[in-house]
């Protein structure tokens, strides 16, 4: 018997903790899309499912995103990462059970908690709705995982770090230590007041651009140069571009309290931080995309290639586009109107998303041994491009005729501002019914990868232990 | 960045810097502010015996903030008003003043938003609904804005088939023009006095109120409901048609009927010339009569309860036969329960079926008395 490469030894390692959290990620993906689904049905019929409280569009709304941001990224940003650091570390993956029961205790404080928010126990907190008795079990299990993933990196071979080390570990380290301030701040001390909503909203504007951002850049570092073969262009702006994310993005997020009943210092600071974010997002948009257009046929033949090429750029033009709406006279229009469900979707969707997608159909194969049919991942990359498309220049144009119309005191507000903007909640139930789909293509596409045969998976695994 | 420890204490410093600022230092800045008087004396000291504000709000209204937070109604409405330059909030009627922070000390939850698919309800408090307006909006709020996205909240409301003195009229807004009665549960009534209590009505040492020559409030935000004059021997949504409808029977200007020009303001009409409505015989008789005649006026020959007058009426209203439907059903209403009158309500329904049943009928075309007394098919 011929002795595996060392990375195969590394993929088999890391087979059950990837196969769990990706297809637990893959469940929450579809129950995201089903909420999705309704919350938008919702605002095209007000009376959809009207007299089912637990369904109340504001409850599924904010069980949508928490589902999204903690179900399928917390997931799949465990599955992504501990097989990226454990590839990068030339280190196999440790204590595999403990990540896997942290895992399951992970997957049901978010069962419980959105369970939570139907039965109406709702914090009120921005990304922490989840009621507070789930929030030690979702801390607890989230630093077992982040300390055995610093333990596959404490033991890598070779001493010198790349980019997508820094980002995919500042990420790990940054989630629970925003946690806790945020459930300092608003439960154990809880502030009065706006600092309330002045923490709560630097928590879940921060949870965005400190836990899913890094991930997904770390994960473009780390997919480009393999697939294409080739270095990243001008690296050496890389850890410029990290240490501006980690020092400017915390700072920028406040600027959506422009106006609000807060001290003017803070939007203040915001938008002046947003505005030097363009100096990260031009040295990310640079790296990824000097060196993919060299090879740019080379991307477009590769699937996964193509799913994060897709990601990098939507989060170049999503950034930029941030930044524009950061200025306080584009606020003055924008702000609070459905153009925040455009950067949430973009950032979710277009970005982390379509990379964490890229970065399954690259690990999958290699992890598992079977490959995906080419004709099912082309056909999710597309609808999941069409969809997201669809949904984001429904809620581009639709949020811009919001903040036009709104700034009419003599425009009435249902009867005139909302209804023009209903046709683009129309498009938006479309494009999640269209992204439904596609992410159930993509869903089945990993079950079948994880499970050839559900029913004799165990068995099977055993023949192969015993061959 | 090889070393995991200083790369830790690295990332850890950026977040620090922004915690510090974010949260410690606005802490110190005013994590501490206290209710305030309007006004401050000339040494910037609260006069005694002042008035403080914010005032805490009752214990049912922040009980209503709790449900408020739970069915997420947050999600689709901002509690903020602007600043001036920042955005159009003050001109749109939302505040008389831009929010301070100094607003919010009291609350628990502090629910500012960031979304606004609904208006802002920062002084929703402010805005003269009345109890039973804001919940026929919780119940359907479709019922009054047909173009709302707002859910409905049935969970919170009972349906009734025998309405009481404190049940709510629903009237949807659909073709059927369907009525039901509701009994609002204890939790639509505590989100009713939480956003009744809901209201930035004081100025404060930093922030007084905006001076704007004319502050364009939202038609649809108008509401005419007095309160006040809820009376307990009828039901409220009763006593509502009562009230508008002695509106239309005194009001003479466009808009109203003018009633009382001939019948009097007493309903005793003038002997000889025009016939009484109290005890009259027509009015407490059958509706289909009483609500053509308002449609069409009268002459001719009338008896009313054993004496004859011969006289014209027109067909009422400024310009006259331009009563709508609810505004015949209320004047009626009014007419049959008022001077010692009792008799049952008339409603837009029944007046909507009597002007269909009478569409060839060529407009102005008075009604005889003897047309009404024989049945027409």
């Amino acid at each position: 018997m011929p002795a595996d490469s060392p990375d195969k030894v590394i993929d088999r390692s890391a087979k059950l903790v990837f196969s769990f959290f990706l297809s637990s990620a893959g469940l929450w993906l579809l129950t995201a899309a089903l909420l999705a689904y309704v919350a938008a049905a919702k605002l095209t019929d007000p009376f959809f499912l009207a007299s089912y409280e637990f369904l109340t569009y504001g409850k599924i709304k904010v069980a949508q995103a928490n589902a999204f941001v903690y179900g399928w990224g917390g997931n799949s940003i465990f599955a992504v990462s501990l097989w990226i650091l454990a590839r990068l570390s030339q280190a196999e993956v440790r204590g595999s059970v403990f990540l896997v029961v942290a895992g399951v205790i992970w997957n049901l404080a978010i069962t419980f908690g959105l369970l939570g928010i139907m039965d109406g126990h709702m914090s009120g907190h921005e990304m922490l709705e989840m009621p507070t008795e789930v929030w030690p079990a979702m801390l607890i299990s989230y630093l077992i995982i982040t300390f055995l993933a610093l333990v596959i990196h404490r033991s890598r071979q070779v001493r010198e770090t790349i980019a997508p080390q820094w980002f995919i570990l500042a990420a790990l380290l940054w989630f629970p230590a925003l946690f806790l301030i945020a459930w300092n701040g608003l439960e154990i001390n809880p502030a009065r007041g706006t600092l309330q909503t002045v923490l709560s909203m630097w928590y879940g504007q921060s949870l965005v651009w400190l836990w899913l951002t890094p991930v997904a850049l770390g994960a473009a570092y780390y997919l480009i140069p393999a697939i294409l073969g080739r270095t990243i262009d001008k690296y050496y702006l890389a850890i410029f571009g990290f240490w501006c994310i980690a020092a400017l993005a915390p700072w920028s997020v406040v600027h959506h309290l422009e106006g609000g009943p807060v001290p003017m210092w803070i939007p203040a600071v915001g938008t002046v931080m947003s505005i030097a974010m363009v100096f990260p997002i031009a040295v990310a948009s640079t790296n990824f995309h000097a060196t993919a257009f060299l090879d740019i046929g080379k991307v477009w033949d590769s699937l996964p290639l193509r799913f994060v090429i897709f990601g990098t750029l939507s989060y170049t033009v999503s950034s930029y586009i941030g930044v524009v709406f950061s200025l306080p006279a584009v606020a003055k229009i924008t702000q609070f109107t459905i153009i925040n469900e455009f950067h949430f979707n973009q950032r979710v969707y277009g970005f982390f998303s379509m990379i964490i997608f890229g970065a399954v159909y690259f690990a999958l194969p290699r992890i598992t041994g079977r490959e995906i049919p080419k004709a099912a991942k082309s056909f999710h990359f597309w609808t999941s491009t069409l969809g997201v498309l669809m949904l984001l220049l429904a809620y581009l144009i639709g949020g811009l005729t919001h903040g036009v119309l709104a700034g009419q005191p003599s425009l009435p507000w249902s009867s005139s501002v909302i209804q023009t903007i209903q046709p683009y909640f129309l498009i938006t139930k479309f494009a999640f019914i269209i992204l439904a789909f596609s992410q159930f293509v993509f869903v089945v596409n990993v079950w079948r990868v994880i499970f050839p045969n559900p029913f004799v998976y165990f068995s099977a695994n055993n023949k192969e232990a015993s061959v | 960045m090889n070393n995991l420890a200083k790369f830790t204490i690295g990332i850890f410093f950026t977040l620090g810097m922004a915690w510090l600022a974010f949260v410690v230092g606005a802490r110190s800045q005013f994590g501490d502010l206290v209710p305030t008087s309007e006004v401050l004396d000339d040494d910037g000291l609260v006069p005694e015996d002042a008035e403080l504000f914010p005032v805490a709000i009752s214990g049912m209204a922040k009980q209503g903030a709790e449900e408020y937070a739970a069915l997420g109604c947050v999600t689709c409405h901002t509690q903020q008003v602007r600043r001036v330059e920042a955005g159009f909030d003050v001109e749109r009627g939302w505040g008389k003043r831009p929010s301070a922070p100094r607003d919010y000390v009291l609350q628990e939850h502090v629910l500012l938003g960031n979304s606004r698919i609904g208006p802002d309800l920062a002084n929703v408090g402010l805005r003269n609904y009345s109890d039973e307006w804001l919940h026929q909006h919780l119940f359907e709020p479709q019922s009054i804005f047909p173009s709302s996205l707002c859910p409905p909240s049935p969970f919170l409301y009972q349906q009734i088939d025998e309405p009481v003195i404190t049940d709510i009229k629903i009237v949807s807004n659909e073709v059927t023009k369907e009525t039901r009665y509701v009994r609002p549960t204890v939790r639509a009534n505590r989100l009713v006095a939480y956003l009744q209590a809901l209201k930035q009505d004081y100025e404060l040492p930093e922030v007084s109120f905006v001076e704007t020559e004319d502050v364009s409030v939202e038609e649809e935000d108008v509401v005419s409901t007095d309160v006040s004059t809820v009376s307990v021997s009828a039901p409220k949504w009763l006593q509502d048609q009562i009230d508008t409808g002695k509106e239309i029977y005194m009001k003479a200007s466009p808009g109203g009927g003018m009633c009382f020009a001939c019948h009097q303001q007493n309903g005793e009409g003038l002997a000889g010339q025009f016939p009484p409505l109290a005890g009259s015989d027509w009015v407490l008789g059958s509706k289909e009569r009483l609500i053509k005649i308002s449609m069409y006026g009268l002459m001719g020959e009338i008896e009313v309860n054993g004496v004859k007058y011969n006289n014209v009426m027109a067909p009422p209203g400024i310009p006259p036969g331009s009563l709508t439907d609810d505004q015949i059903a209320n004047v009626l209403t009014y007419i049959r329960n008022d001077w010692g009158n009792s008799a049952s309500a008339v409603s837009a329904e029944e007046v909507a079926t009597v002007r269909a049943s009478l569409k060839g009928r060529a407009p102005m075309q008075m009604f005889t008395s003897a047309e009404l007394t024989t049945p027409i098919q």
